[in-house]
């Protein structure tokens, strides 16, 4: 028996340490965020120090970060409104009235993954330039519709899957049409988890670099491709506000973290029931 | 009950015309200008048939960023695995339930983080002056310790940003999956005196080997998308030693030459490799 007690004591020493390093990191980089340039370059690393807000303050007050912030904001935001529109019908369509395409449909919709994004890249530039719309919000948004569709359809389908078959039949009982059906009936039901889903589709969309730094060079900048280019600033990395910027790209996503875990829990309790 | 048979088509057919359109355009277009030479500062090209593709197989970089991209794949996923079911047996095993749902709400921070946001936190942790992550070596050893600027342990530094943010999310999934399982056979195989790392060796892993399978797969795509991380971390460099084949094709395309058709064959190949090695796996794995 005492074999298996210090197994476990060392199993929990490892999960501490694995939560530490989940965690410490970003806390390190939110600390650093309130240093001046003397209390970050220092040979021993600093717990105590007093803080300063000026970070924050040129990193907002630059045009760049708020202009990438907005554009941020816009293209995801809207990209993943169209992405839900769309794909949440689609993805019920596929779970609730199954015919000989619905197998090749979600394997179509799982395939845009495999996409390399440069593949999608070069030609998409290509083409926004000849549409003149290179370098716009409307382009990357477009773009981007590709992501939360796919994404959106991609993890809603098991969702309204688990919803289960009863309600739904005892509400055409009662008179209700198909339609009716999905609006009253399974999105209510399911909506826990498509939330979920509508979050992932959004924290895709915010944490994408590539695309955004192949499809844009100036006016429709995200904050991933500002903040990355504020390393180079010079030959004095800026690093509290480097740091304060990699905080302010972050807070968006991390907001979701409850959705998130709530539709993990929803997506494994109901299966194993 | 006319409207029964409507709602597939009405709900449906948006959606995948969208998905068509916006998939098939760019894979088409990408394909029509590899066989061109078009170049960033020259937007109409000639036709040049395979010459792209020929270059290629004569390109050094070209090799080299395939084997640096096997090696991404191989080391990633292969150490996200071992880490998520590692740590996710942990949890099921020695922590209480309330314990369980606090470290997992921990473990899916770093997934969520921006991958620019992850790079960066990293890229100053490994600094070799002022990093966190280095201090120690530093205090020990009066040396400082330069992770991202040796060719030899660049690549798997940057990996293991990718494990942590990737790693600590699956062990929760993989948690997860245990709680799903009935609890007899746990309890059958425990009377029977089998040890721990039997149980789970024996009979649970086993169980959960389909979904475990497609959590690998998801991986494999995921991990093609290391672009942001190398980006922010190394550019590729030093020398080439991090150099994918995402990274390759950009610079070609982008940074160095501007050879759009060139980086474009690039990527094409990069299509029918991954589409037709996924095709295969997802056909045999049945997930």
């Amino acid at each position: 028996m005492s074999g298996r007690s210090i197994g476990r004591l060392a199993g929990r020493a490892i999960l501490l340490l694995a939560a530490f390093s989940a965690v410490f990191p970003a806390f390190w980089t939110a600390l650093n965020a309130f240093k001046n340039r003397v209390d970050i370059v220092t040979p021993t690393p600093l717990f105590i120090f007093t803080p300063t807000l000026d970070n924050f303050a040129y990193v907002l007050g630059r045009d760049s970060v708020f202009d990438g912030l907005f554009n941020s904001l816009v293209t995801s935001g809207a990209a993943v409104l169209i992405g839900a529109v769309l794909g949440l019908p689609a993805a019920y369509a596929t779970a609730r009235h199954p015919n000989r395409w619905s197998k090749d449909i979600q394997f179509f919709v799982l395939s845009l993954r495999f996409l390399p994004p440069v593949a999608v890249a070069i030609p998409l530039m290509v083409i926004w330039l000849q549409l003149e719309l290179y370098d716009t919000r409307l382009s990357l948004i477009i773009t981007y519709t590709l992501l939360t569709l796919a994404t959106v359809v991609w993890l809603s389908v098991p969702a309204f899957a688990r919803v289960p078959k009863e309600v739904e039949e005892a509400a055409r009982v009662d008179g209700y049409g198909p339609y009716a059906i999905f609006f009253l009936i399974a999105l209510p039901i399911a909506s826990r988890s498509l939330i979920g889903a509508v979050a992932f589709a959004f924290v895709l969309v915010w944490n994408e670099f590539l695309i955004a730094l192949m499809l844009t060079t100036s006016d429709a900048k995200t904050l991933p491709i500002v903040a990355s280019e504020l390393t180079q600033l010079g030959r004095d990395v800026p690093w509290g506000i480097l740091n304060a910027s990699v905080v302010l790209l972050s807070i968006p996503p991390l907001l979701f973290i409850g959705v998130l875990s709530g539709m993990l829990n929803s997506a494994f309790k109901r299966k194993s029931s | 009950m006319k409207n029964k048979n409507t709602l597939p088509w009405v709900f449906l057919a948006p959606a995948m015309v969208v998905l068509a359109v916006l998939a098939l355009v760019p894979t088409v277009c990408a394909i029509v200008i590899s066989f061109e030479d078009r170049e960033l500062s020259r937007p109409d090209g000639n036709f040049v048939g395979f010459d792209n593709y020929l270059a290629l197989f004569s390109d050094r970089r070209f090799v080299n960023a395939i084997t640096v991209s096997l090696s991404w794949e191989v080391i990633t996923v292969g150490f996200t695995m071992l880490i998520a079911v590692g740590l996710g047996i942990l949890l099921f095993e020695c922590v209480s339930r309330r314990t369980r749902n606090i470290l997992a709400l921990l473990f899916i921070v770093p997934v969520i983080l921006p991958r620019v946001s992850a790079a960066f936190v990293w890229k100053f942790a490994f600094h070799p002056l002022y990093g966190i992550a280095t201090y120690p070596y530093k205090a020990i050893t009066g040396q400082p310790l330069d992770l991202l600027s040796n060719p030899l342990t660049a690549l798997g530094t940057v990996a293991l940003v990718d494990v942590w943010q990737w790693g600590l999310f699956f062990s929760v999934i993989v948690l997860k999956l245990l709680e799903t399982l009935p609890p007899q056979p746990f309890e059958a195989a425990r009377l029977d005196h089998a040890r721990t790392w039997e149980v789970y060796g024996y009979v649970a892993l086993p169980m959960l080997k389909a979904p475990l399978i497609s959590l690998a797969f998801v991986k494999m795509i995921e991990s093609l998308r290391a672009f942001d991380l190398i980006y922010v971390m190394t550019r590729g460099g030093p020398g080439i030693s991090t150099e994918t084949l995402d990274m390759y094709a950009f610079s070609q395309g982008f940074i160095e030459s501007g050879r759009i058709s060139y980086a474009s064959g690039m990527a094409v190949l990069m299509m029918i490799a991954t589409s037709l090695a996924f095709t295969v796996i997802w056909k045999r794995a049945k997930i």
